[in-house]
């Protein structure tokens, strides 16, 4: 995937973020740094400014002395204790005095799960740096924010977004439309990552990609389907959407967590009666809850659906 | 207990099996050689190496235990091990009591003992994790000083060994794992079984089969036998019917009952006519409510009132707690019943639920696009949701609009067939 091809190796190379990228090189230059929280929306340069922070760190030879965990694959605190212990124990012969451990979407984690890991950071700080990662830093319990460096890491400017796809195209041996780039650079909304798969899976329809083209991938990859459900909701063609949601859900595997989503910013984009979007949005907060506690994603939506039908026809 | 009479009143799937015999799991078609053993190859390959080193002396694990799901072949591979090596089996297993003083008499002897006629012994204990703690205080103990003392190999099995009882067991045995088999390693077999038996039946309703029943082969070829009575030829149609075709004429008026009943008792009276289980209940209820209940106050009212009976039911999975069984249950009947309010009456056609059949897909579907997203997330850093959710769909339109292209995606990750399949549909 380009998106792997073409992520920067170098921190020279980052997009946007440069105060962090300078930040980020004194500590190089310094061979010390102290547990750092990187936040910021996806695709923005996380991972990658801490792939190129170990690069330059420790050489080519990186790999040993950088270890990335997730926090959502890692199951729970115990197996992220283990592998810290594991990694933290063993010493490198390198310049650099500690090692380097990245733990993933962070904000994953549970609160108690936060503490454990705060007594696992303090246990092993003489050896091993944390660089914790995630979409918010409110959801970073405060013992953790207070012993860490935070770095905010802000949307990708269409600029940059746009001369890289720009260098991407060329490396490629691909054309872009001036509106062809411009339409990718919008849906990308500063996602680095979304940009470049969105110009991957648009040139696999060409060498020559144009706004069409563009659309007809967005089309295929945003949830469309979804407005389709709403739509046929309201027409009150329930049956159509109930099968439409079945097929979301069973074909395409969006997951039920993802159409709640989808569904709620479009209560208010669609047109309806103001008082009656509070309350729908009330509905699917608590089916959203539900689906948090396991019910079954099908059952649970069609009777939002139900519902949403039927409060349209109250107005 | 499961006699012909039984059988003949009681004339759902399973039980049809015993009008003609014993089922093929059990005689006919049980692997009698380690060779006929379908699938999980590299368990096998331990275990042949582990038994063979018994040739050579008495090795430093003199226990094994086959852990897995139920009918992947883990009984039946300490079998075919005796047969092929001219092993007697001494056997024992869930239904037999076991107690220190039955294991230390029928183990404990067995295992010290050189058999009269000099012939070799393996010992077979199967299901370990169904000791039950009281009952069978000290059995554990007991199975440990006869692994310490014995001349004979002994196999033990289990489903789950990871209960906390068996931990010594596990470090005393020599522990390997059986897995769930998959399409590639059932489907051969099963159709070299069909053959034999001059079935004649789809791929479409082969893989249905391995499916619905995750490749737990006794419970596939108990289907296959009850399906093949006094027929030849079986379709997709007749697979995904199995189970329920009995039950059909019934349904209805169960169905009925909770439709058009205007009492909460005459809608709760759906539970006691009906002859399918509940959960089977509820997805009749939940694909028919929506047209039976069509005005859309009256269909939002029903299928709220689903919504709560699902929540219960999965609450009653989660806690154990079987006492909430009946608010579901009055939730799935009274609550759609009394949703009714608007909806003229009049017939309206009653259909089977759909997504029953979409079902064994989608939990099919659902694990690769794990395994898919795990391999993703290990190449480009990110977590198996978060590959799925960023990556997927935009690799799902290079695989459908450029075939060609997606060859060094397939290599990068290195997918298998079942997971390109996935990518393109």
């Amino acid at each position: 995937m380009w998106a792997e091809k073409y992520r920067p190796r170098l921190l020279n190379d980052l997009k946007n973020q440069k105060e962090i990228v300078e930040q980020l090189k004194r500590f190089v230059k310094t061979k010390s740094m102290p547990h750092c929280l990187f936040a910021g929306p996806p695709g923005t340069g996380k991972t990658t400014a801490a792939l190129c922070l170990a690069h330059e760190l420790f050489g080519e030879r990186y790999m040993d002395a950088y270890m990335e965990l997730n926090a959502s694959d890692a199951r729970g605190i115990d197996v992220v204790r283990t592998t810290v212990k594991e990694f933290a124990r063993i010493s490198t012969i390198s310049k650099v005095p500690f090692k380097l451990l990245v733990l993933d979407e962070a904000d994953n984690m549970t609160s108690d799960a936060q503490h454990a890991l705060r007594r696992t950071m303090e246990r092993y700080t003489e050896t091993c740096r944390f660089i914790l990662s995630c979409n918010y830093s409110g959801k970073i319990i405060e013992p953790i924010q207070s012993r860490c460096a935070l770095f905010r890491f802000s949307p990708i400017s269409k600029d940059d977004i746009s001369s890289y796809l720009g260098e991407i195209a060329k490396n490629e041996e691909i054309t872009l439309g001036p509106n062809a780039l411009e339409a990718i650079v919008s849906f990308s909304e500063g996602d680095m990552r979304r940009a470049i798969n969105a110009l991957q899976s648009a040139s696999s329809l060409g060498k020559k990609i144009d706004e069409k083209s563009v659309y007809k991938i967005i089309g295929k990859v945003t949830h469309e389907d979804i407005k389709e459900i709403l739509a046929l909701t309201l027409k009150n063609e329930f049956i159509e959407a109930r099968n439409k949601l079945r097929t979301v859900l069973i074909e395409y595997g969006i997951s039920g967590q993802e159409i709640i989503k989808e569904l709620h910013s479009e209560i208010f984009r669609i047109e309806l009666p103001e008082k009656k979007r509070v309350k729908i949005a009330e509905a699917i907060g608590e089916v959203d809850f539900r689906l948090a506690q396991g019910a079954d994603e099908e059952v649970q939506l069609s009777s939002l659906l139900a519902q949403i039908a039927s409060e349209d026809m109250q107005k | 207990m499961n006699g012909v009479l039984e059988a003949s009143t009681h004339k759902s799937g399973r039980q049809i099996m015993a009008t003609f015999g014993i089922p093929w799991t059990q005689n006919k078609y049980r692997p009698r050689h380690l060779d006929d053993i379908a699938g999980n190859k590299e368990p096998l390959i331990s275990f042949r190496k582990w038994i063979s080193s018994w040739e050579k002396g008495i090795p430093k694990k003199k226990a094994v235990l086959l852990y897995g799901p139920a009918g992947t072949g883990k009984t039946v591979t300490a079998e075919a091990a005796s047969r092929d090596l001219n092993f007697d089996l001494v056997e024992m297993n869930a239904s037999d009591n076991r107690t220190t003083a039955s294991i230390g008499k029928i183990v404990g002897t067995a295992a010290e003992q050189s058999s009269l006629l000099g012939k070799k012994r393996l010992i077979l204990l199967d299901e370990v994790d169904g000791i039950d703690s009281r009952a069978d205080r000290g059995a554990v103990e007991a199975i440990i000083s006869a692994i310490k003392k014995t001349k004979w190999p002994i196999v033990l099995t289990a489903n789950d060994p990871w209960n906390p009882r068996l931990a010594p067991l596990r470090n005393t045995c020599l522990m390997i794992q059986f897995k769930k088999l998959g399409l590639r390693d059932s489907i051969p077999y099963l159709k070299k079984m069909c053959e034999k038996e001059s079935l004649e039946i789809d791929d479409r309703a082969l893989k249905f089969l391995v499916e619905r029943n995750e490749g737990d082969m006794r419970s596939i070829i108990n289907d296959l036998q009850t399906l093949s009575t006094g027929k030849k030829t079986i379709s997709y149609d007749d697979v995904t019917l199995l189970g329920w075709r009995d039950q059909k004429s019934n349904i209805f008026e169960v169905l009925g009952n909770v439709f058009k009943a205007k009492t909460c008792s005459w809608a709760r009276k759906a539970i006691e006519l009906s002859e399918v289980n509940y959960e089977m209940l509820f997805e009749w209820i939940y694909e028919n409510a929506p047209t039976q209940l069509s005005d859309p106050r009256d269909r939002a009212k029903a299928l709220q009132a689903l919504a709560k009976a699902d929540l219960f039911l999965k609450r009653i999975r989660q806690t154990q707690n079987w006492r909430l069984l009946s608010y579901a249950l009055d939730f799935m009947t009274a609550g759609v019943a009394m949703s009714r309010e608007h909806t003229k009456p009049g017939w309206v056609k009653m259909r089977f639920p759909e997504r029953i059949k979409l079902r064994a897909k989608a939990r099919r579907e659902k694990a690769l696009r794990t395994s898919i997203g795990r391999k993703i997330g290990a190449k480009c850093h990110l977590s198996t949701g978060r590959s799925i959710q960023y990556f997927i769909p935009y690799i799902k339109q290079i695989f459908s609009n450029k075939p060609r292209d997606s060859k060094s995606i397939v290599d990068w990750l290195e997918l298998d067939e079942e997971m390109i399949e996935y990518l393109k549909q």
